[in-house]
């Protein structure tokens, strides 16, 4: 008889997760990951070690509390009743054998982790808790939603079959040469650490993973380390392009003496190949756009290289760069993993056209092109308004213009802003938007 | 079994408007986008990475006085998530070998050099070898630039000029409205007849 134990720390982080994993991996051999805060483990065949179930338990329990960890414990026949068994009571909540169903009825759907659109078919069909779902004639439901429909009344009468999906830690990759003789140069150095990195992929691809972080120590001849890393795009286990990402970090960072000992470790994810689609646009493959990524940072400096996020403040041009990550595509339904907030005007790009004298039709935007750092720049004024404008390489008299439209922002904190902006239009036909802060005019962008 | 006619245009397609011109830029071509600041040249060059990225591509920008506004690009519906800016920080010559760099690589739908109002020499030959690299990855290289660079390497040449700006206000400007701009194709390897003397698109950017 199928006995599941789930252990819940609410609000649990990446690092607390692995911490619950490895805490229910002392215990019990079968361990299934259940997401943030989540871990089931199975309880057959423990009561020669620990005792019953409330023993284990306990010991448990008193295992999350030592490393710090709040969290509850549930034990039941199946996944959905000790989840649910954890969630409604405090510390320890045993449901006996053979009463999930009974226990479980009171239960929200939420529990199942239903897709929202068998959410929005059962709330259609005025179903909210497990144990109208239990309740419904199965022929019925099996008619209208197939086998799942089925399998999802099994769960909620908590008849759980399927067995737990183990989860069994990633072994440690890192590789370290000693060179006791002390690499003074960068050339030996980056060759001894790309010959690290085809050893760390060789066994990445041994154990069917990908490693989407790099990291590097060096030992200097002064005793003191020297660290840094490096991401792929996407995780890769190419030693090719691992090597050539791994040369161009330590190029970007190098050591500023001797390095005795070097160490490189990757850190490992498992990543599950999919089949491209036909009606999907091609995508790099990691390899080439990491090595890519990698000469490109070699001709500019790395840090101007990503994906800009805007930041959710008014102060104008406040934007940060993101590493540029190959994401699933969008056809693919799948939505994006990464991306800080961002103004969306929505795909845009219907508009005017058209033979000359027609109708325009509006519909595009118009971009800006930004100065950065903003050029100073001289003005002079008639009757309170921009009448010329002086800077390098661009003067002229201002012939129209809009203004000022005063912008502040950040008042509570020790940066604030205050400026009068102007849209103003050169008699060359050059528009630009100016920027008054105090008594000085910078000139911030230029219309194209 | 229903099948879906991905040749058909979507609906709202506008043939001979701005998603005409925007066709004209094909992948596995070179394309040049030229004209003075305040032509319309780098709004153009937006919608053309917003299109890219509406369907789902990656696109590339490399920009070499590193003027990218993001807000304004987010607005033109650009999926920033989407797009590698590669910031030269003020250096042409970097930025020439980044996008000869960039166009090697396959999996981009575009990839365009903006070389900024001040404008660069394109490296010799170098022309040719983007050609050849957008036609080995597939992928839409567009080079935006003040004046002609790249001579006759360019698939596609199209030249904008401003027309007028629209202010908004009863009693004078109180406001931009925004950028009226023509846009010629010059040569269109691919469709000759777009090259024509009397066929002109004038585009309205709105501020």
């Amino acid at each position: 008889m199928t006995r599941i134990a789930c252990l819940v720390v609410p609000g649990a982080g990446e690092q607390t997760q692995q911490l619950l994993l490895e805490l229910a991996l002392a215990h019990s051999p079968s361990v299934e990951d259940g997401g943030p805060g989540i871990v089931y483990l199975d309880l057959r065949g423990l009561e020669g070690l620990f005792g019953g179930e409330k023993e284990i338990a306990r010991r448990l329990l008193d295992a999350m509390i030592e490393r710090g960890l709040a969290g509850r414990i549930g034990v039941a026949g199946s996944r959905a009743g000790s989840r649910f068994a954890a969630r409604s009571g405090d510390g320890i909540t045993i449901i006996p054998s053979d009463q999930d169903a009974r226990r479980l009825g009171p239960a929200p759907l939420a529990l199942l982790d239903l897709d929202p659109r068998m959410i929005a078919r059962f709330s259609r069909w005025g179903i909210r808790t497990l144990g109208e779902l239990a309740d419904l004639p199965a022929r019925g439901l099996a008619e209208r939603l197939g086998d799942e429909g089925a399998w999802l009344q099994r769960l909620a009468r908590g008849e759980d079959t399927t067995p737990l999906r183990l989860w069994t830690p990633l072994p440690v990759f890192e590789e370290s040469a000693e060179c006791s003789w002390g690499v003074e140069t960068l050339e030996p150095l980056a060759d001894l650490a790309a010959g690290l990195a085809e050893i760390l992929c060789a066994r990445l691809s041994r154990h069917g993973c990908s490693a989407d972080a790099f990291e590097w120590s060096c030992r200097l001849a002064d005793r003191t380390m020297h660290e840094g890393g490096c991401a792929p795009a996407a995780p890769l286990s190419d030693p090719d392009a691992a090597a050539a990402l791994v040369r161009s970090s330590l190029a970007a960072h190098p050591p500023r003496t001797a390095v005795e000992e070097i160490t490189l470790r990757a850190r490992p994810v498992r990543v599950a190949t999919t089949q491209p689609r036909f009606d999907e646009p091609p995508r790099p493959s990691p390899r080439q756009l990491t090595a890519t990524l990698a000469r490109l940072s070699a001709l500019v400096d790395a840090r101007g290289i990503g994906s800009p996020v805007i930041l959710d403040t008014h102060r104008p041009d406040t934007h940060q760069m993101a590493p540029f990550t190959l994401l699933p595509s969008p056809l693919r339904g799948e939505g994006r993993v990464r991306g800080g907030p961002t103004v969306r005007g929505g795909p845009n790009v219907k508009g005017g056209p058209t033979i000359r004298g027609g109708p325009t039709v509006s519909g595009s935007v118009l971009a800006m092109r930004r100065l950065r750092p903003p050029r100073p720049v001289e003005v002079a004024l008639a009757g309170g308004i921009p009448a010329h404008l002086r800077a390098a390489g661009l003067t002229g008299r201002i012939v129209a213009g809009a203004g000022p439209w005063r912008i502040s922002g950040d008042w509570w904190t020790d940066a604030p802003f205050a400026r009068d902006e102007w849209d103003v239009e050169l008699a060359d036909g050059t528009l630009c938007r100016l920027a008054r802060e105090g008594r000085g005019w910078r000139l911030e962008a230029i219309y194209d | 079994m229903a099948i879906s006619i991905e040749s058909l245009p979507p609906p709202g397609w506008d043939g001979e408007g701005l998603d005409g011109l925007l066709a004209a830029f094909l992948p596995g071509r070179l394309s040049e986008i030229f004209g003075p600041r305040s032509s319309g040249g780098g709004s153009l060059l937006l919608a053309l990475l917003s299109r890219a990225t509406a369907r789902g591509g990656l696109v590339a920008l490399v920009d070499a006085a590193d003027s990218l506004d993001p807000v304004t690009a987010a607005r033109a519906g650009l999926d920033l998530r989407a797009l590698l800016w590669v910031r030269c920080g003020g250096r042409p010559a970097s930025a020439w070998n980044a996008v000869d760099l960039l166009a090697r690589c396959t999996g981009f739908a575009a990839i365009a050099l903006d070389l900024g109002s001040a404008g660069s020499t394109a490296p010799p030959a170098l022309g040719t070898r983007l050609q050849r690299a957008a036609e080995g990855s597939g992928a839409a290289v567009i080079v935006r630039t003040p004046r002609h660079l790249l001579g006759g390497a360019a698939a596609l040449v199209v030249s904008v000029r401003r027309v007028r700006t629209r202010w908004i206000g009863a009693d004078g400007p109180t406001r931009l409205g925004g950028l009226v701009s023509e846009a010629r194709v010059l040569r269109s390897r691919a469709d000759p007849r777009l090259a024509t003397p009397e066929r002109a698109w004038v585009i309205e950017w709105r501020a």
